[in-house]
């Protein structure tokens, strides 16, 4: 029997998807080899997405064929294309928060002796799959609720390699991770693809597909727009080829700043063992960014100023005025107002199932009420002007906002907490996971909000990221603020050096080392 | 998975507004049915006339009172089973008092077993369900204790009849309370910072919590708002009845719960509209009347009755999946 010209072990024809009107794939064609990383680009709302679910049985195509070594197949599930060794790591975690690290790897065929599961082997086997990609410091009796995000993904990588997958697809799945975990990944990446394993690739950052892929396709609007190897195209052309359109800087310049006075003063912060004295300052107009490996105390630190710890020591103030935060309902109002972006859109940040309407006034309810009768005027006035300065892409204020692509929840997100005009803007990771063309917009915006006089303060697990667009960036070690960077020293060697404590390099944050 | 492109007039509708036209096709069917039945058995249709809907609208208001509450408790992402003992606490509280106090002495326990409750679920963070039926039992405990060594008055009072049992222009000062109180809610839900914060909370309380929403301030409210409903509902009942008895809320708790879920409110919180609630009373109090004028023996009624709210929230959960 002869193979077709091209040898592909998953091929796709003529698949199309629709989703009420919307076209979240049109047409297209898809086909990736054994023993190949290929990447899948694309802006979010591409249809990436769809194109993974399909192929991994989670949704079936209006119309089209997928064939798999050569055999036409047609999933009724997502363990249906398990069995046919299609694994995907997707970018919402898939563990069970209250189940160990090793019931969570074994979760679908834990190992069973006598018909009952074997605890032991099965904790064996936790620990040979995480010995496998570097993770022998996750302990596979702790509760996955217990680990950093970071270390969740690493459960997830091992959860997946589980299954001995022969087309593996990764969905943003190093968008938590820290540099040294990407490195693990790469290697378990490199070592899967000698095995002649098939991985699909989904990512947003542009200096991991280059590292990686063999091939890659673009996809736009639900569209394949090219396919090409390794090497032919350039970064440029590759974002071009995205967005559809030029992109001029990355980041919108930084405006020559001396100091200005501290809006926010973060004095000798303590909160349990995670955050020991911290003290920092944002001055209005000023960009600060967390830095720092992930899990270093940089979201507790945020936590504490917006209320949520509760007994923290040390004080914050706010224009010189110390104050007392108790809940968030108190740091939204206290000073000139305080706002926190959090960590995770879906779980801290929306109510997904409610509309986008009801999500953008929530924070802003009481402003926008008259006693306790909600001034449904101005709430249609203040949404549409948010949905207008965010350039949030919707079809109808009612829609829910689950419908709405990764980077505009995000923007609704951001779009809530800046209709309570606050002074000082907190932010968690907030690009983690979104498409270039709306990470550019929330630096614009960010820049924007800083010069009409916020104090921002932005922790970002993406190094380029601290160094394009903040004007002084503060480098968290082990709850503690070991090193800020200013000026020409914002940059990757230093703050990879920072982050691994490693000594050497000037040092004005927290003046006492070790404990 | 079912055909997307399928179209029903039912699909037209909203997700919220879906149920709420299912539950009042099932009440006319009901009414068909019954009405079919008695024309065969009796040769009349005692279903179709005002005196006997105007009636059945009475019963309903105090379960309708009941499930306004508990609405607003399920909207929140909880539950409250300390309803039988707390309308029972309500209505002896009052009988015993009696006099001009009795309404306000009634309304006044409703208050304090709501804050309690909502001490318990938004302070000490112990789950609902859990914490109400030990209020539950607390209550009966109580209440058994009150009336065991001594019979204290279980007369109702004249203003209880008056709200309860008489009528004005031939309709029950019982349905107009019912009618305030359901204006009541609309606003609430619809138009006030609460309602939203109740949808906010019952959707994803850590996002709720996270926007500034005083999420322990609203989860105690709305747990007031549900046992002050509960006794309110137990003096209009006492009443009606004429006097208060133990045990007299034990019938009310599950037949609440299933209106304001067969009403279309998302058992889980976060979703659903009060008029749901609404046709969701009328068409259990229907649905009871009914059985009994067919004689039907009292376990097949329960059977019938267990079955009908199965296969509603079937018919609804369908539904759902195809939307999402």
């Amino acid at each position: 029997m002869t193979h077709p010209a091209d040898d592909a072990f998953l091929s796709l024809t003529g698949i199309s998807k629709r989703y009420g009107g919307v076209h979240a794939l049109n047409n297209v064609d898809f086909h990736c080899g054994r023993g190949k990383v290929h990447a899948v680009l694309g802006e979010n709302g591409a249809g990436k997405s769809t194109l993974i679910k399909i192929i991994s049985g989670v949704v079936r195509p209006d119309q089209g064929t997928m064939m798999l070594d050569g055999q036409m197949v047609n999933f009724q599930s997502p363990s249906a294309a398990n069995a046919a060794g299609i694994v995907c790591i997707f970018q919402e975690l898939s563990l069970m928060p209250d189940l160990t690290v090793s019931d969570n790897i074994s979760i679908a065929s834990p190992p069973r002796k006598f018909g009952l599961i074997d605890a032991k082997a099965q904790r064996m086997r936790a620990e040979e799959l995480l010995a496998s990609i570097g993770c022998e410091d996750v302990n596979p009796l702790m509760r996955v609720r217990d680990l950093p995000l970071s270390r969740r993904q690493m459960v997830e990588i091992a959860k997946a390699l589980g299954k001995s997958p022969k087309i593996l697809i990764l969905d943003e799945a190093t968008s938590a991770l820290t540099s040294s975990d990407v490195e693990k990944v790469y290697a378990m990446l490199a070592r899967l693809k000698a095995e002649g394993v098939a991985i699909l690739y989904i990512s947003h950052r542009m200096h991991e597909i280059e590292a990686l892929a063999d091939n890659a396709s673009v996809f736009r609007n639900g569209r394949h727009i090219e396919t090409f190897a390794k090497g032919t195209r350039n970064n440029d052309e590759i974002v071009q080829l995205m967005i559809g359109r030029e992109i001029s800087a990355h980041f919108p310049p930084k405006p020559a700043l001396k100091r200005p006075k501290p809006l926010l003063e973060i004095e000798n912060l303590s909160w349990e063992n995670r955050l020991d004295h911290v003290s920092l300052s944002v001055g209005r107009g000023e960009i600060v960014g967390l830095g720092g490996l992930d899990g270093q105390g940089q979201k507790e630190l945020l936590l504490s100023l917006f209320g949520v710890l509760k007994r923290v020591e040390g004080d914050v103030k706010l224009d010189g005025v110390k104050q007392n935060l108790t809940s968030p309902r108190v740091a939204k109002s206290a000073g000139g107002g305080i706002a926190l972006v959090p960590e995770d859109r879906k779980t801290e940040g929306l109510m997904l199932p409610m509309s986008i309407a009801e999500n953008l006034v929530l924070a802003s309810l009481d402003e926008l009420s008259a006693g306790s009768l909600v001034d449904e005027t101005k709430v249609s006035a203040a949404v549409a002007d948010a949905i207008e300065r965010l350039k949030i892409k919707i079809g109808s204020p009612e829609d829910a906002v689950s419908t709405l692509s990764g980077g505009n929840q995000q923007k609704v997100v951001i779009a809530k907490w800046l209709m309570t005009k606050p002074d000082v803007i907190l932010l968690n990771d907030p690009t983690r996971g979104i498409d270039v063309g709306t990470k550019q917009e929330i630096y614009r915006l960010l820049r924007e909000l800083a010069d009409e006089g916020a104090a921002i303060l932005f922790y970002s697990t993406d190094y380029d990221e601290l160094i394009g667009s903040c004007d002084r960036v503060a480098i968290m070690y082990d709850g503690r603020i070991i090193s800020e960077l200013e000026g020409d020293a914002i940059n990757e060697k230093y703050i990879v050096s920072a982050s691994l404590n490693i000594a050497g390099q000037k040092s004005n944050g927290g003046a006492h080392v070790g404990h | 998975m079912t055909d997307m492109t399928r179209f029903s007039p039912l699909s037209r509708l909203s997700r919220d507004d879906k149920p709420i036209a299912i539950a009042a096709m099932f009440i006319l069917v009901i009414l068909i049915a019954g009405t079919c039945y008695t024309l065969v058995r009796f040769g009349n249709a005692p279903l179709l006339t005002p005196a006997y809907l105007i009636q059945q609208l009475q019963i309903g208001s105090f379960l309708g009172i009941i499930a306004a509450g508990m609405m607003l408790v399920i909207l929140i992402s909880q539950i409250d089973l300390s309803v039988p003992w707390t309308l029972a606490a309500g209505a002896m509280t009052a009988t015993a008092v009696g006099g001009e106090w009795a309404l306000p002495a009634a309304l006044g326990v409703g208050l304090f077993v709501g804050l309690l409750n909502g001490f318990g679920v938004a302070y000490l963070r112990i789950p609902s369900m859990i914490f109400t039926l030990g209020v539950n039992a607390v209550m009966r405990g109580l209440m058994v204790a009150q009336t065991g060594g001594f019979a204290p008055q279980t007369a109702a009072t004249d203003l209880m009849r008056y709200i309860a049992a008489e009528r004005t222009f031939g309709v029950p000062h019982a349905i107009f309370v019912w009618l305030a109180i359901s204006i009541g809610m609309v606003i609430l839900l619809r138009k006030t910072t609460f309602g939203r914060a109740i949808y906010a909370i019952g959707n994803k309380e850590a996002a709720a919590y996270l926007s500034g929403v005083a999420t322990r301030r609203v989860t105690i409210l709305a747990f007031v708002m549900c046992s002050v409903a509960a006794s309110l509902s137990g003096v209009l009942l006492a009443g009606y009845a004429t006097k208060a008895y133990q045990g007299m809320g034990d019938a009310y708790v599950l037949p609440a719960i299933a209106a304001v879920v067969i009403g279309g409110t998302n058992i889980l919180g976060g979703r659903g509209r009060y008029l749901g609630t609404v046709v969701g009373v009328i068409l259990i109090v229907l649905l009871n009347s009914v059985l009994s004028i067919m004689e039907m023996p009292e376990a097949g009624r329960q059977i019938i009755y267990g079955l009908v709210i199965i296969s509603m929230l079937l018919v609804y959960g369908r539904g759902e999946k195809v939307a999402s």
